[in-house]
């Protein structure tokens, strides 16, 4: 690796004459500029323009032209929007959000950590399985008939495990991956060194493992609070009562009840991607990471 | 060293709750839509009676061509700006790229129905911001959503939009995995940068590309939100897909066998598209 990075160092002055290069960002950069406003454009502006928008008062929110700062915010939008128990369906996100996070890392790790240090019957079948399982939770929406007829058949509907239950098994196989891919690089001296002074194979897991592993942690935790702070059509389905429903859902029957009012409508979508920007600023770079680490969500 | 079945008490947890939530379902919705439902209950046995009605029906022919239609153009546009997007941004070097890379994936990680909402309300919506603007122009009477072709348009513009993040950092991984040394020996060979792309790049590229046209193939039919928050599936059923199709049949119509049935043989569709999914999922970065 070093090698080959000093040597590319070497030979870059005599690829790419200096000259040229500059002639190419001359040539080029009118057309990345415009690339890069379209861009950002098309993804900023309408989470700029919704915010803004569930600031304003009707009277200029109609205002034609439309207005960009000119206007007294307001909270209106805002206390419409708790006054119909937004913030209850927010409370419960956050807590399926909670949970699930914490059930899918709890199962993951040590079953990521028998996949690739483990050898047992079946190992290489159902670690197949698990990755097969990665784009099939994708496919929510041909299994979640299915999936609905079962619980109601248990009678696991609509209750506050529900939704929990379903996201961890949602995110548990990326997790999973994720983390053996993390686990792989562990030196396998290291355990063999913790086993030989007399640890048990938890005490590795735990003192071992988990401490080295924090980076896939916190990718597939991301990930996986993104996800099930998302998800709709299982929120829909699988739970009726109104405290029981997670945001998603709750936006989608605002756009029934408040019809074309889009001050509450964009007030309630700011709230609930507050929570993911806070994560994403924090944590960008774990969510890259942790998709390109094989977590494979469309 | 290690117990034969030491290991398997470690992911037994794990395997139990992917049993219950993700495969027995599968089972018992076969064993479910081997009956007549009556009130969401089983009552006779009808063997694939409830599989046959689905190839009588008149309906599903055009939902099926328009989830074909609505998929194919969603994944190949996607595909298509995600490569010159993801090409360009490896060229941007460290900095640079990666705050690119962050603005790309704000409409991934939004949810899917707050950010078809917003896309309506700023470029589609008579009275948003980029209908205003456009009136301002002088282009009056734009109503995107009235029309059967610009409705599923703006559908699959909405869906590219959307997905594109996600695929532009995978493919960004794949570039990253090849040596520079590859495209420099080409250069001084007196390869052109199409060249170079056409005949280095892309050839190597072809595992994660196919990777990501599996998942965003899976991704995209289906999809429930972005159709039932942009056009409910109208105008008439001019965005009427297969997702809508088998909610609708489920829990408005009530009709829960063919519901089971429906979910059951897009399922199997699924399962195919996850078996190509696994002989690729070996590639890593």
């Amino acid at each position: 690796m070093n090698t080959i990075s000093s040597n590319r160092a070497a030979a870059a002055p005599y690829v790419v004459p200096a000259k040229r290069r500059r002639h190419l960002i001359g040539v080029s950069g009118i057309l990345i500029a415009c690339a890069f406003t379209a861009l950002a454009v098309l993804n900023l502006l309408p989470l700029i323009w919704g915010i803004l928008t569930s600031l304003k008062a009707p009277s200029d929110m109609f205002r034609f032209p439309p207005v960009l700062f000119d206007f007294t915010p307001t909270l209106d939008n805002y206390r419409r929007v708790i006054e119909s128990g937004f913030l209850g369906n927010m409370k419960m996100s956050l807590f399926y959000s909670a949970t699930t996070v914490a059930g899918t890392l709890v199962l993951a790790l040590p079953a990521a950590y028998a996949f690739d240090r483990f050898n047992f019957p079946l190992r290489g079948p159902l670690f197949l399985l698990v990755v097969a399982s990665i784009p099939l939770s994708l496919g929510a929406a041909a299994l979640l008939i299915p999936n609905y007829l079962y619980f109601t058949r248990l009678g696991l509907t609509n209750a506050w495990y529900t939704l929990p239950l379903i996201y961890t098994a949602h995110q548990l196989p990326m997790a999973i991956w994720i983390m053996k891919g993390t686990i792989e690089g562990i030196p396998r001296e290291l355990d063999e060194a913790a086993i030989a002074d007399g640890a048990s194979h938890f005490e590795v897991l735990r003192y071992v493992i988990l401490p080295l592993s924090r980076p896939a942690f916190g990718a597939a935790g991301v990930l996986t609070f993104v996800g099930s702070w998302n998800e709709f059509v299982a929120g829909s389905v699988m739970v009726d009562s109104p405290q029981l429903r997670p945001i998603q859902p709750a936006i989608y029957n605002f756009i029934g009840f408040f019809g074309r009012e889009w001050g509450p409508l964009t007030a309630s979508a700011t709230l609930a991607i507050l929570p993911i920007l806070i994560v994403f600023a924090l944590l960008g770079r774990l969510i890259v990471s942790g998709l390109t680490k094989g977590s494979v969500k469309g | 060293m290690h117990s034969r079945h030491a290991g398997l008490t470690y992911i037994v947890p794990a395997f139990a709750l992917l049993g219950l939530v993700l495969f027995s379902p599968v089972f018992y919705g076969f064993w479910f839509s081997l009956f007549r439902i009556q009130y969401g209950a089983p009552t006779d046995f009808v063997g694939l009676d409830n599989f046959v009605r689905l190839l009588d029906d008149p309906t599903l022919g055009g939902t099926l061509s328009r989830s074909t239609v609505f998929t194919v153009f969603a994944v190949l546009f996607t595909i298509l700006i995600a490569l010159a997007l993801s090409v360009w941004i490896h060229k941007l070097g460290e900095k640079r790229g990666f705050i690119v890379q962050m603005i790309v994936i704000v409409p991934w990680i939004i949810s899917t129905v707050v950010a078809t909402l917003l896309f309506r309300w700023v470029f589609v919506n008579d009275i948003g911001l980029a209908l205003s603007l456009a009136r301002m122009a002088g282009f009056n009477d734009i109503r995107l959503l009235n029309d059967p072709t610009s409705a599923m348009t703006l559908l699959i513009a909405v869906s590219v939009w959307k997905r594109i993040g996600y695929a532009v950092i995978i493919l960004l991984a794949g570039l990253k995995s090849i040596p520079d040394d590859y495209e420099e020996a080409a250069l001084i060979d007196g390869a052109n940068s199409w060249q170079i792309f056409r005949r280095i790049t892309l050839p190597l590229l072809k595992t994660p590309l196919l990777l990501v046209a599996i998942v965003l193939t899976l991704s995209n039919l289906n999809t429930v939100e972005t159709p039932l928050v942009l056009t409910g599936g109208g105008p008439g059923n001019a965005t009427r897909i297969l997702p809508i199709e088998v909610f609708d049949r489920a829990f408005v119509n009530y009709d829960l066998g063919s519901a089971t049935a429906l979910a059951l043989v897009m399922f199997l569709g699924n399962i195919l598209l996850v078996l190509a999914y696994v002989r690729l999922a070996k590639w890593k970065t």
